[in-house]
């Protein structure tokens, strides 16, 4: 948990009771999956896209909760799409893989659907359509009013819609972290967009500055500007921290259940 | 202050069973009610839940003196959650499926029982209990087993739940005179929530208390869960039992079971001779968040409004703060100490209100606190010089989510964390004022908190660093980057010297000050 700004996401689960586990499915431990095994192949080829445990990931749905997955029979439906991909939706064609080694993917795709299908009492699935109960008109108002000052529709945000779907997008919209960007079992992404910018002082005048590794009461790590670890006691240095999402933390007590969903709705139109 | 070599004081975990410096005698129900200061004889360290120590030794002006006596490396990956257990000048630690007993004055490990592998959940243990010749641990898989001191042997071994349809067990149990009360999990499915007391001499079954009706007595409609998960506290005098009891299940499908869901959620007072109850308070009448109501029930007794009074406090997961009369459950006292944003206001009984706009929904509902609570089982303080309840608290934000299409079974739902921060808050107890707080840099503490006559209090921050503040302000004293606490630190004199003990990631350490 070391990527953090002074605001670490608690990921459910970390700390949480012993009366209540949290957490969709625990993250397999243990050694890599044997070579050329379905899992092995799925890892390699679509665990990217669609999460280590085929339950979804940064630009891929839950294949766990897929029609088409529910509708095939032994790769009747998914070979072809395996094998054409799906353009539209950014997902590229695997027409190099043996037939042998995607059926060995669909094999293994049915496993992870089975695995999640038998265990009644977890965690359920939240598709996109749930979610999209919005208005748009409503939510571009919204950000016009408050979300404008630090992101432009047709700038930092443009094709938004086409990189994180559903849950995944109203997730980062209301705090992006790592763990949002794309599942935990990938190890989630670096959070460049967002990086909180640290500038420390010394007792001399001269100020270092970088991008914060983490920060507490008696400490501040960051980057410098070469790429160098630093750290400095924080009783020695001046410290300022620009944490940029810290707006994002600040709306939380502000929003309504109503203007998220707009906000939502208004980000799906950001293709 | 990062001059200690700890590497130099690793105690390996592999050093044969040495004999006892004496013969222990161990200890009955009766020496947890006066605990000797060279003990923490049970999980709170006394029946009060105060985790307030008398040692005087280690002061605020000395404090910045500790240096390192020792660091026990379990050598697993388990974070230490557990409160560490001393009797006779051994010191059990726990971790799910492990115990170790460790001499309290070198760290050298004596003996290690390891239960045999199982499937069942092991998030996390919270402690042994003891009793004369006798150390218990639950376990993973939903058994009580008993082992000799002395040795780490199995004694006997007996089933406390069936862990094959979902049960699970974390629990320190609790002796209370001859009853050992001992406390189970389990809310993936839809399971009676039970409380259980074992004869402590051969683990035959006394009594069950049911929180949400006992099987094939209960109709659809009914909840099922409100497990007591956590270790409770008692009172001598009432000859009552306090515990904090789980949320109900199906979790988050709250149409599924309408009505307030007594007994969970709650906090129940209990003989300990018959499991019958006295009184409930209900800390969310139907829970639809996960806020199990299993936090230390702290027992005061101390003025309020002018009036000398028996209390009880509970900081709940559900972000308010209550005080409650333990002799009849009268309400006292209802306050936030962390973000909240479901209830709409506070009943006649002291419960707030759900607002049934924040239960779970087909398009997500914005809540505060997330699942993880405005608290967990991470232990508070009540330090009686100051009135203060000290207790580490979290802002949390989660979004939460239900269709029909879920079901009525376990989880029914889902819900995930959006953003945290980690604070300790100080509350003045007659009012749930937020006296002082300390900023722990982070997403959540996950470190209890113990306090001592002195003046010092003990807990750790979410960047891995261990922490002496001073108790009346909560400015820091003391510091040292033993890697992230899980567990509620102790305290004990052996020798002459008063040690402190925290975890830190999966190793144990004990400070004391320089001879």
């Amino acid at each position: 948990m070391k990527f953090v700004s002074t605001a670490i996401i608690l990921w459910a689960g970390a700390l949480v009771s012993a009366g209540t586990p949290a957490g969709a499915t625990a993250q397999r431990g243990g050694p890599p999956p044997a070579a050329g095994t379905g899992e092995a192949l799925f890892a390699a080829n679509c665990a990217f896209c669609h999460g280590r445990d085929a339950t979804g990931g940064a630009s891929g749905p839950d294949l766990t909760d897929s029609p088409l997955v529910n509708a095939d029979v032994n790769g009747d439906k998914m070979l072809p799409v395996i094998r054409s991909g799906r353009p539209e939706k950014g997902m590229p064609p695997f027409a190099a893989l043996p037939e042998s080694d995607i059926r060995k993917i669909v094999e293994y795709v049915h496993a992870r659907k089975t695995d999640v299908d038998t265990s009644p009492g977890r965690r359920r699935k939240v598709s996109a359509e749930d979610i999209s109960t919005g208005s748009v008109a409503s939510g571009r108002a919204y950000f016009d009013g408050n979300c404008a000052t630090c992101h432009k529709p047709s700038g930092d945000l443009a094709g938004v819609a086409s990189k994180y779907r559903g849950l995944a997008l109203m997730q980062r919209m209301l705090y992006p972290t790592a763990g949002n960007a794309a599942s935990p079992a990938e190890g989630g992404e670096r959070r460049k967009p967002e990086a909180v910018s640290v500038t420390v002082t010394l007792a001399s005048g001269q100020t270092v500055t970088g991008t914060l590794t983490y920060r507490d009461e008696f400490n501040v790590a960051f980057t410098d500007a070469s790429g160098r670890p630093r750290s400095f006691s924080t009783s020695a240095v001046k410290v300022a921290v620009r944490d940029p999402l810290q707006a994002h933390a600040d709306l939380l007590a502000k929003y309504t259940d109503a203007d998220i969903h707009n906000l939502v709705a208004f980000l799906q139109t950001l293709k | 202050m990062r001059s200690w070599h700890l590497a130099a004081a690793i105690a390996v975990a592999a050093v044969p069973a040495l004999a006892l410096a004496q013969a222990g005698q161990g200890i009955d129900g009766s020496a947890i009610l006066k605990p000797a200061k060279d003990s923490w004889p049970t999980y709170h360290g006394d029946y009060s839940g105060r985790r307030n120590s008398p040692l005087t030794q280690i002061t605020p002006d000395n404090v910045k003196n500790l240096g390192l006596a020792w660091v026990f490396a379990t050598g697993r990956n388990d974070q230490i959650k557990a409160s560490p257990i001393l009797v006779d000048g051994v010191m059990y630690l726990s971790t799910p499926d492990h115990v170790w007993a460790v001499d309290a004055r070198t760290g050298r490990q004596l003996w290690h029982y390891a239960n045999p592998e199982n499937k069942a959940f092991h998030i996390g243990h919270r402690g042994v209990a003891v009793y004369k010749d006798l150390v218990y641990l639950t376990t993973p898989d939903c058994y009580l087993v008993a082992l000799n001191a002395a040795d780490g042997t199995v004694k006997w071994r007996t089933k406390i739940a069936d862990a094959s349809k979902g049960y699970w067990s974390t629990n320190a149990p609790l002796l209370v005179k001859g009853h050992l009360l001992v406390g189970v999990s389990g809310d993936f499915d839809n399971l009676p929530g039970i409380l259980q007391s074992f004869d402590p001499e051969h683990g035959d079954l006394q009594w069950v208390f049911h929180t949400t009706g006992e099987p094939g007595k209960t109709k659809p409609g009914d909840a099922m869960g409100g497990q007591m998960w956590m270790t409770g506290t008692y009172d001598p005098d009432l000859n009552l039992v306090y515990v904090g009891t789980g949320n109900p299940t199906p979790v988050l499908n709250g149409g599924a079971r309408p009505g307030p869901n007594l007994w969970t959620v709650s906090i129940v007072a209990l003989n300990p001779d018959t499991g019958k109850l006295a009184w409930g308070f209900q800390a969310t009448p139907h829970d639809t968040h996960d806020w199990d109501a299993s936090e230390v029930p702290v027992l005061v007794d101390a003025p309020f409004n002018g009036t000398p009074r028996k209390l009880l406090m509970q900081a709940s997961r559900n972000g308010y703060f209550f005080v409650l009369d333990r002799i009849t459950g009268k309400n006292l006292l209802t306050k936030p100490f962390a973000a909240v944003n479901w209830a709409t206001g506070v009943d006649a009984n002291g419960s707030p209100i759900p607002n049934p706009d924040k239960d779970p929904a087909r398009d997500g509902r914005l809540v505060a606190p997330n699942e993880g609570g405005g608290t967990n089982y991470r232990s508070p303080s009540f330090d009686p010089a100051t009135g203060l309840f000290i207790v580490s608290a979290v802002d949390g934000y989660g979004i939460y989510f239900f269709k029909p299409e879920y079901g009525d079974y376990g989880w029914a739902g889902a819900d995930y964390g959006v953003y945290s921060k980690g604070m300790l808050r100080a509350l003045d107890y007659q009012t749930g004022q937020v006296t002082w707080e300390h900023d722990l840099y982070g997403g959540g503490g996950g470190a209890g908190v113990l306090t001592t006559a002195s003046g010092v209090l003990f807990t750790g921050d979410s960047n891995g660093n261990a922490l002496a503040l001073r108790t009346r302000d909560g400015s820091t004293l003391w510091h040292s980057a033993t890697g992230r606490m899980g567990s509620p630190p102790i305290t004990y004199e052996l020798d002459g010297r008063q040690y402190v003990v925290m975890g830190g990631n999966s190793s144990l350490y004990a400070f004391v000050l320089p001879q």
